[in-house]
């Protein structure tokens, strides 16, 4: 393992004195369970003179139930998130995704925030400090080029989270806080298409909860990703969907995907399928869609066209699974 | 009285001796040395993959406060390596890189931030050369040589033909070829490589410990690189966290820690990252293989042709011995009447291989057993029938080069695994997407011919008894977790019928135990076991005559019943304290020794140069069944279940076997269907745990394991070799299995679910057209 290099830690035990301490060092990065963070501050990738321990924040480590839904707090651990009869209940897709992240020693640790936030990846990028600089580093981080397609102006890493599809076909909000006060988004306004900057977060933002709407608790969905091992494995794709039927037809669905865009992304044109009824021909026209929506690169070992050939037919079976 | 019996501790399942400081994190590796004067050792690495070096300007690094050494390759001009006549390694690069990540410079300084700021103030300057990165660049008109000495970057070329090859392909009903690629893959041992240096500079002494399978050879290479007096040198091997052949050999990491200890006049830990282990390599190499089989219409193979090229990498370091692994190795499982072989070893500028587990033959085996199993398709034969046309005609049989072999369980393996997996009732009625397949592996037991012959014993043990009744036994054996401790206290516990409670071990201390060779090519059993055998029959004998003695009786009348010696059943006999005691007398501590050699007959073939390795006491035998389904949509790999025999031999601990064995299955199913290292631009991409996609528990498979004993003559309690042959038997009959499955066979390793789409739609192609 790569030596830890010194930083300071802070250690706020209220998402204000979070932000505040984030204000006054605007270089500082919050870390939650730091299964991913610890790793890449190990590999130089950050290098933080200071760190935001948000473990102790309590406020983020609760889940809340109202007239309008259900309320998860950022510091709510993966396999809290996993096992909640609720959650397993009302929003499967959600649950599913997070029994799907990593390792289950990972989902101990690792918080619904980090998983939501977490930096986008590429073979280029997540490597040690002696790697980068053997390569000429990458325009994601301290270079100028695109080792994954050299010549381009943009990067590719890809949102490698588990969780935000399946919150996204859920039409989830979430709670930002900032030094100017909070604000409610919805998720899909917290990302961007662009693989060095994918997340929308004002300067020294913080997400503090996830709203999942209470009219769409129970309606079915289903999460599944590609992966080479059963465990400990990034989504090379994964995809959520959620499906209601009245009778034979669809009555509401919404697609979304991950590991194969810089960030995770609702699948366009699915509302074609309301009051229909799913036959083979419609399902290999859903599956081409998403295959169509999906752009891997070459930012994993695992080639690009298999991902997109897999996301494809992972939705269509999914659908196919929940139009029963 | 009458039920007094010796305690039997062979082919009994045992806990191994040093479990419990493992399970209870007592157990000190190397990297759990940290003397409170130690100092951080760093390693500077090259970032280029091949150059002239023109200048390594080590000044600013050197005036950093804190920093104590800082050391390049003009510490050290004398090369390293396991092979006598291969070795072009130095601990640090002189003259020339050769790949990436290649050590060039090394600092110890007082903690870890400021080793790698000296590290950083490093300046390498070197002249690039062309760099090549598969073996067909390096093998190309015009190359430049990466060693001078070897030109056309053929580390070795291997031939032999033996038998009449052209005609057995001539009288074959059918000849069948096929290409395979098998990727190159590490063995990702849980423990990153890691050293202490301890530099006594009022002795000019060093202590060095390190996670090694052969502290032998480092120990040996420590002298010369140090250019130090061998008894200036105390090599220890402490708990050691897997090896696999990755620390066969002596690694550059004890060398330099060593050299930087010195210069810096005390004491410096090395502990190297998971990355850095990843470049210092030593697994399998990515090995091309032509295979081509002619049989006749029964099955009956008439001859196997084939050529494999390995990508060497750097360095030659075991590469030699691999390459002709790869050839000798074809013999000793069927009955062969004509082979011929063409063998390349290319240097690369790539991390050198060295000999993982299933050394030399595990990609040709792969390669042959998936080709035999489409030949039997293609002759509508059940895949089991066409393997038990083709077997030795018993254990006398003679190999073409000249195999050594006194036991041959195979055919029972295969019985067994038919048997069990449910064979003839199942296959061919599974249903889409699911499948059966099989196949056959064998391996030596330790290579008969050691890499340096010095004319001593293959193996020493010692046992030393004292006035308290209890027993040390002390081997140079390096127990790296597969259970040689344990195999060496049991071998000695049943001679003697003593409980081995009255047993403790000391290993691996070069100035307290024996030297031993080292773990590799599964010798340790074979050579320590008999070894173990000797010592405990010696020191029977002197207690059974201190024994006869105290009872007045000639010697050949004492019974020994390990707690008991007796004259005669009616004898009440003496206790094992008070024929101690008696042997003490006037010699007080007793400390004897036993030895192994192997036997000439088994020292290989001189039918061709390098005929030598292949040569075994004896071989081990596997056959294997595994059930796999595969995902219509995403072409993920289940492994449902394996059935895996193996010829053990005897099985002297059956808990150490299965879980050899299971381990075994487990490690062939990585290199089967995730494992490989990739390069850009000969920098290693996968050298994490995360894109080198090591199998996890989620991957394991129900495995049923079943022991054949086929008692080896020479073996110790007949035992053979356990812990290599099921992983060389496991890839093909995966692929096999597949094939079953789907109808398209994979060839190139590691069947990925992407490759596996990519076969799949292309058959259904070829399909489609001929439609």
């Amino acid at each position: 393992m790569e030596y830890m290099p010194n930083f300071q830690l802070h250690r706020p035990t209220s998402a204000e004195e979070a932000v505040k301490l984030r204000s006054e060092e605007p270089e500082a990065l919050y870390v939650a369970g730091g299964t991913d963070m610890i790793v890449n501050v190990r590999r130089g990738i950050e290098q933080p003179e200071n760190l935001i321990d948000l473990s102790g924040v309590t406020e983020l480590k609760t889940i809340t139930e109202d007239d309008e839904g259900l309320h998860i707090g950022a510091g709510i651990t993966l396999n809290e998130i996993a096992t909640n009869e609720k959650i397993k209940a009302d929003y499967q897709a959600v649950a599913e995704a997070a029994a799907a992240v990593a390792g289950i020693t990972h989902q101990q640790y690792g918080t619904l925030g980090g998983n939501l936030c977490l930096d986008t990846r590429c073979l280029f990028y997540n490597q040690s400090e002696w790697w980068r600089q053997s390569n000429d580093y990458c325009m994601k981080e301290r270079g100028d080029i695109c080792h994954v397609a050299p010549g381009g102006k943009r990067c590719f890493a890809a949102f490698s989270g588990d969780v935000a599809p399946a919150m996204l076909v859920y039409q989830a909000e979430v709670e930002l806080v900032g030094p100017e006060g909070s604000r409610r988004i919805p998720l899909s306004e917290m990302y961007q298409n662009d693989g060095m900057n994918h997340l929308t977060f004002n300067p020294g933002e913080l997400l503090t909860v996830v709203h999942l709407p209470k009219a769409l608790a129970g309606s079915p969905s289903r999460y599944e990703k590609a992966r080479i091992r059963g465990s400990i494995d990034f989504p090379l794709a994964g995809t959520a969907v959620r499906l209601e039927m009245d009778g034979k037809k669809v009555k509401d669905i919404a697609i979304a995907l991950t590991g194969v865009n810089p960030f995770p992304q609702i699948v366009k044109g699915t509302e074609d399928y309301i009051g229909k009824a799913f036959d083979d021909a419609s399902l290999d026209a859903l599956r081409d869609n998403v295959r169509k929506q999906a752009k891997p690169m070459k930012t994993t070992t695992v080639a690009p066209w298999y991902r997109r050939r897999v996301i494809g037919a992972l939705a269509r079976r999914l659908t196919e699974e929940l139009a029963g | 009285m009458n039920e007094i019996k010796p305690t039997q501790s062979i082919g009994v399942s045992k806990p191994l001796v040093d479990g419990p400081e493992k399970v209870s994190g007592k157990a000190r590796y190397s990297s759990d040395f940290i003397p409170s004067d130690s100092l951080v050792g760093r390693i500077y690495r090259s970032p280029v993959s091949h150059a002239e070096i023109i200048e390594v300007d080590i000044s600013e690094a050197q005036a950093l406060p804190g920093v104590k050494a800082v050391i390049t390759g003009d510490e050290s001009d004398e090369p390293f390596g396991v092979l006598p006549i291969a070795r072009f390694e130095y601990p640090l690069a002189r003259d020339k890189v050769r790949y990436k990540g290649e050590p060039v410079a090394c600092v110890a300084a007082v903690d870890v931030e400021t080793a790698q700021k000296a590290i950083d103030l490093i300046k390498f300057k070197y002249n690039e050369l062309p760099a090549y990165f598969t073996s067909e660049e390096a093998m190309a008109e015009g190359a430049v040589n990466i060693h001078d000495h070897r030109e056309g970057n053929i580390e070795r070329d291997v031939e032999f033909d033996l038998g009449e090859t052209d005609e057995g392909l001539e009288a074959a009903d059918l000849i069948m070829e096929e290409t395979y690629n098998c990727a190159e893959i590490a063995q990702v041992q849980s423990e990153p490589h890691a050293a202490i240096a301890e530099y006594d500079i009022e002795r000019d002494f060093m202590t060095v410990r390190a996670s090694t399978q052969v502290p032998y050879y480092v120990h040996k290479m420590l002298a010369k690189t140090l250019k130090m007096e061998e008894s200036k040198i105390r090599m220890i091997k402490p708990f050691v966290g897997g090896g696999f052949g990755c620390r066969t050999e002596c690694l550059n990491v004890e060398l330099i820690c060593a050299l930087v200890a010195r210069a810096a006049k005390g004491t410096v830990r090395i502990v190297i990252s998971r990355e850095e282990t990843f470049i210092t390599h030593r697994g399998r190499p990515e090995t091309d293989i032509d295979m081509k089989i002619g049989v006749k219409k029964d099955g009956t193979i008439t001859a196997v042709d084939f050529k494999a090229i390995q990508r060497g990498g750097g360095y030659s370091g075991y590469g030699v011995v691999t390459i002709l692994y790869a050839g000798g190795l074809m013999f000793g499982v069927y009955d062969l009447p004509a082979v011929r072989y063409r063998g390349l070893r290319v240097l690369t500028n790539t991390p050198p291989p060295g000999a993982m587990r299933g050394h030399g033959t595990t990609d040709v085996r792969y390669a042959f057993e998936n080709l035999l199993d489409k030949i039997a398709i293609e002759l509508d034969m059940d895949p089991i029938e066409i393997r038990r046309k083709n077997l030795l005609q018993g254990p006398k049989y003679e190999t073409l080069n000249e195999m050594f072999i006194n036991s041959y369980g195979l055919p029972e393996c295969l019985d067994w695994v038919e048997k069990e997996s449910g064979w003839k009732e199942r296959r061919g009625k599974m249903g889409p997407y699911k499948g059966l397949g099989v196949a056959c592996a064998h391996y030596p037991s330790g290579a008969s011919k050691p890499v340096n012959w010095t004319g001593e014993p293959h193996a020493t043990v010692h046992l030393k008894l004292d006035w308290d009744g209890s027993i040390t036994l002390l081997t140079g054996a390096p127990e790296i977790g597969q259970g040689s401790t344990t195999m060496a206290t049991q071998c000695a516990a049943e001679i003697l019928g003593l409980d081995m409670s009255r047993f403790q071990s000391l290993t691996s201390d070069s100035k307290l135990t024996p030297k031993d060779n080292g773990s590799y090519s599964s010798r340790v059993t074979y050579m320590v076991g008999n070894a173990s055998i000797d010592a405990a029959t010696n020191l029977k004998n002197i207690l059974v005559e201190a024994a006869a003695k105290k009872l007045e009786v000639k010697p050949e009348d004492v019974e020994c019943l390990g707690e008991v010696y007796r004259a005669g059943t009616q004898d009440e006999g003496l206790t094992f304290n008070e024929v101690v005691q008696a042997a003490l007398e006037g010699t007080g501590t007793i400390t004897v020794k036993g030895n192994y050699d192997t036997m000439p007959e088994s020292w290989g073939t001189k039918k061709y140069r390098g005929g030598a390795i292949s040569g075994s006491m004896a071989y081990a035998y596997a056959a294997q069944v595994v059930e796999v389904s595969i995902d219509p949509d995403t072409f993920e790999i289940k492994v449902e279940k394996v059935w895996a025999a193996q010829d053990v031999g005897k099985a002297l601990n059956p808990l150490s076997v299965e879980g050899q064995i299971e381990g075994s299955v487990w490690m062939g199913m990585g290199q089967a269907i995730s494992e490989g290292t990739l390069y850009v631009n000969g920098l290693g991409i996968t050298n994490n745990m995360l894109d080198y996609r090591v199998p996890t528990i989620v991957e394991s498979p129900p495995i049923e394991v079943g022991i054949i004993e086929s008692i080896d003559p020479h073996g110790p309690f007949g035992a053979k070799e356990a812990g290599e042959t099921s992983l060389v038997a496991f890839i093909p009959a995966l692929t096999n299995a597949i094939a079953d499955a789907l109808g398209v066979r994979p060839v190139d390793l590691p069947v990925t679910p992407d490759r596996l789409m990519e076969l799949m739609e292309n058959y259904e192609k070829t399909q489609e057209a001929a439609e």
